[in-house]
């Protein structure tokens, strides 16, 4: 366990060298990430000024529950760059030169590279936003909520690290994946960012048991929230998330353990 | 001009050769559609109509300005690439004129896009959502002059950031931004009508509401013959202001390359 | 006789292509009926390798020597077959195998482009859990050996491509591997460059005892180090022994080369081919197979009826032997 945070940290250390060697640029393009995803927000505080609430949710708490994508985005981003660019590591054939170091496989793609821009635009902005709405929106922090707050964190990062488990293990057969994640991760998440309630029955639903975004946001804001269009769902919902990231991840796993053996090495 | 039309009916075929990224590209701008639209049938409850806006307005709105957007949208790269791989200087030495051909490139493309991303995705979303039909034929041709002539006030604004590549490492960053200024500013994100008196105000001084609301606007016939002259001397006004501006940095840039030779 | 530390048995790799069609047409029948072609990549290909050994695999493109090398170095899983390399099964015991071996690809750096080779290995040090003063001993042996006291500090894109493969071979040596595979490792680089790299390697062989296999294009490579050659082509071992070997074995064709007195001299020598040299008109040269035609023969011939100033017996160079072996000219036995 020593030794993996060692290699974390002597990983980092290389990528942030390398990124500083452009200090203006990564500045600049961390500043353009943080505000393109904070374009979204900005409607909707715009809009909310006209319209005061979407479903009863008012601004402050639109911005809890948005700061939970951006968080685990913005962590999920400095461990799993490798598997969301994962097609790109097979065919440039840097996925052989894993394979030729005495460490695990997904030990060292999820340790070496971070993509350090997204994780300051993500991160920033939801810790931004989460610093903003957390003593607006009537929350009780104690040792529990605190707790669950930081359970829940994990778990979102591990529902969106299995989703590119999976699509990396599907990179392994076809190679290319774009598509697969413009429609089932970028598209989704689109759609994650807003309370479930104003979605059809159709999107909740893909959101609940397809793509399981709803635990990474909704669900877990209503547990400090408690709004009423929760009653549409079950409570237990709320309380699911580390079962569907821990569930999801370890599916995840066993599928990419299964899918390597026929790693093709199409490098070059 | 027939050399420029050459160069548009290229890229136009160049992309027929695609097809799943097509099929991906329609779901995208319908998803982004059905987000503003669920945001907006919830904000709207049970009500019909806000402040004289019908919601079929609103949507009309979203598929005509967040439609455009996606079909518009283009490898703002380019530029920056081709300075970056010193390729520009063959570009120069090329009989044409390198700024209108890849205007007409882009736009060839974004045509392409229109037909067959924009429209399926408009004809898609008649199923579901309740959009207004165009005021008349003569408000729909206009409306399509006027969204050529957004489209150019939009192309203006890219060439002048994409310009930026003479001085700077990377423009991504600044493509960005800019992108988000026009996704908001333009109302691809928010109705214009919706935004806080002081923005649209704001807004009224900037070339962004040329680029959809105008034409927008023209298709729901909100303008009268009057309003729709002022609206098209507004687009004519930015593109010409634009453009002064795109070649101001435009002749810089190629003259600091020349200087220190690429 | 040291010992085997490679051990290959029969190993077969079929590779499943999917053919795509162009043009519209194609594009939609290949979501309907995808259609697969299967390529035998490495078919029944068998070797041993003693430890220390030097080992030069050559094949055109294509031919398979890159997959058995990635099935060597457990990247890929062989579909039958067994390999065995010091005591591993490297696609089964992957983690533990591959701390003996290093590979240095020619064409794939492992050293970063805006860093420094020095903060790259720091890195490998980590990864590798080198020892601190092995790793120590190690730099400074090789920094000495490969000349990379001037560059060892300096961003990688700033160095030459010569300089750039000696710190990427660098890299792939400072955990001490027994085995070491290089995969076109003097492409695109200079005579120098070349030569520098040849050195070292053959040096690094003698000293460490190290176990190296080389693919390359350049038969120079081979000629200046290997002292064994496997000759992969279609996924078959065509050759396997030294390089003298090849020469001997199945080279039949020989030339010689002829000063003349006078210019406008003809031959009637059956089965031999005459051509000018390119050089001068009084020389020329006459090629011919030694198993129809003996040398005596043609020798005597020459002698006995031309004034002959000058008389040379020359061997054909390795290059065009390879090459013969490729196209089919030598029928392999």
């Amino acid at each position: 366990m020593k030794d993996t945070i060692s290699l974390f940290f002597a990983y980092a250390k290389l990528g942030l060298k390398t990124r500083f060697q452009y200090k203006v640029d990564t500045i600049v393009t961390s500043f353009a990430v943080f505000f393109r995803e904070s374009a979204g927000i900005i409607a909707m505080y715009l809009a909310l000024l006209k319209f005061d609430t979407i479903n009863n949710w008012n601004i402050d708490e639109l911005i809890f529950l948005f700061s939970l994508i951006f968080i685990t985005y913005g962590i999920f981003i400095v461990f799993f760059m490798a598997l969301r660019d994962f097609s790109d590591w097979i065919k440039h054939g840097d996925f052989d030169r894993v394979m030729l170091r005495p460490r695990g496989l997904l030990t060292q793609l999820l340790l070496c590279g971070a993509d350090w821009m997204a994780a300051f635009g993500h991160g920033t902005l939801g810790v931004l936003l989460f610093l903003f709405s957390a003593n607006r929106v009537g929350i009780e922090w104690n040792f529990a909520t605190a707790l669950y707050y930081i359970v829940i964190v994990i778990s979102g990062v591990l529902i969106q690290g299995a989703i590119f488990l999976i699509f990396s293990s599907i990179s392994i057969y076809v190679v290319e994946t774009q598509s697969l994640k413009e429609l089932f991760y970028w598209n989704m998440r689109k759609f994650a960012i807003y309370p479930l309630s104003i979605y059809n029955k159709f999107i909740q639903s893909i959101l609940i048991f397809v793509i399981p975004f709803a635990f990474v946001n909704y669900f877990p804001a209503q547990f400090f929230l408690r709004k009423d269009d929760m009653s549409a769902y079950p409570e237990f919902f709320m309380y699911l998330s580390p079962i569907v990231g821990t569930v999801l991840y370890v599916i995840a796993y066993a599928f990419w353990k299964f899918s390597l053996r026929y790693y093709k090495s199409t490098g070059n | 001009m027939n050399t420029y039309l050459q160069f548009a009916a290229i890229k136009f075929r160049n992309n027929m050769a695609y097809r799943f990224e097509y099929v991906m590209g329609i779901l995208s701008t319908l998803l982004s559609f059905v987000v503003y639209w669920s945001i907006y049938r919830a904000l709207y409850g049970t009500e019909e109509v806000v402040d004289g806006v019908t919601f079929s307005m609103v949507a009309t709105n979203f598929i005509i300005s967040l439609g455009l957007n996606n079909a518009f949208a283009k490898n703002e790269m380019f530029l920056q690439d081709k300075i970056k791989q010193g390729t520009i200087a063959n570009e120069l030495l090329k009989p044409v004129n390198f700024k209108l051909r890849m205007l007409f490139e882009d736009f060839g493309e974004g045509l392409f896009r229109v037909i067959f991303n924009f429209l399926p995705t408009v004809i898609i979303a008649m199923f579901f959502a309740e959009l207004q039909a165009p005021s008349g034929t003569l408000n729909m041709m206009l409306c399509i002059i006027s969204a050529i002539l957004g489209y150019i006030v939009l192309w203006l604004i890219s060439f002048i950031v994409q310009s930026w590549s003479f001085w700077l490492f990377s423009v991504w960053g600044l493509i960005t931004i800019k992108n988000v200024f026009v996704n908001i500013l333009a109302g691809a994100f928010i109705p214009m009508w919706f935004m806080p008196a002081w923005l649209r105000d704001f807004i009224k001084f900037t070339p962004f509401d040329s680029i959809y609301f105008t034409p927008v606007q023209i298709y729901l016939g909100e303008l009268n013959g009057y309003e729709i002259v002022i609206n098209f001397a507004r687009q004519i006004f930015w593109i010409l202001i634009l453009y002064a501006l795109s070649e101001l940095f435009w002749r810089r840039g190629i003259k600091k390359l020349v200087v220190q030779g690429g | 006789m040291s010992q085997t530390i490679i051990d290959v048995r029969n190993i077969c790799k079929t590779f499943k292509i999917h053919k795509r069609g162009t043009g519209f047409k194609g594009a939609v029948s290949n979501v309907f009926h995808p259609r697969y072609e299967y390529k035998k990549a490495v078919n029944d290909i068998s070797f041993n390798i003693r430890e220390g050994e030097m080992v030069g695999f050559i094949g055109p493109n294509g031919a398979g020597k890159s997959t058995t090398v990635k099935m060597l170095s457990g990247i890929l899983y062989p579909d039958s077959g067994s390999i065995n390399v010091a005591g591993y099964i490297p696609h089964r015991q992957r983690k533990q195998y591959v701390a003996n071996i290093g590979v240095v690809f020619g064409q794939k750096s492992q050293i970063s482009w805006d860093l420094s080779p020095l903060d790259s290995y720091e890195l490998i040090r980590h990864i590798y859990k080198i020892p601190p003063t092995l790793y120590k001993q190690n730099l400074e042996r090789f920094t000495e050996l490969l000349d990379m006291g001037g560059f060892i500090n300096q961003p990688v894109r700033q160095l030459s491509l010569g300089q750039r493969m000696r710190a990427d071979i660098a890299a792939s040596l400072l955990h001490s591997p027994k085995i070491v595979f290089f995969d076109e490792p003097t492409i695109g680089i200079d005579v120098v460059g070349k030569d520098k790299i040849r050195k070292f390697i053959k040096t690094l062989n003698q000293t460490d005892n190290i176990t190296m296999i080389f693919t390359t294009h350049d038969m120079q490579d081979i000629e200046k180090t290997c002292d064994r050659l496997i000759i992969i082509d279609d996924g078959k071992k065509l050759y396997d022994g030294s390089l003298e070997g090849v020469k001997r074995n199945y080279v039949s064709s020989r030339i010689i080369e002829v000063e003349l007195e006078d210019s406008h001299t003809e031959f009637d020598i059956p089965n031999v081919t005459i051509s000018d040299a390119n050089n001068s008109k009084m020389k020329k040269i006459i090629s011919f197979d030694a198993e129809k035609v003996s040398i005596n023969y043609v020798m005597s011939e020459l002698i006995n009826n031309h004034s002959v100033r000058d008389i040379s017996i020359k061997e054909p160079e390795i290059d065009a032997i390879i090459r013969d072996i490729y196209e089919g000219r030598i029928v392999m036995r």
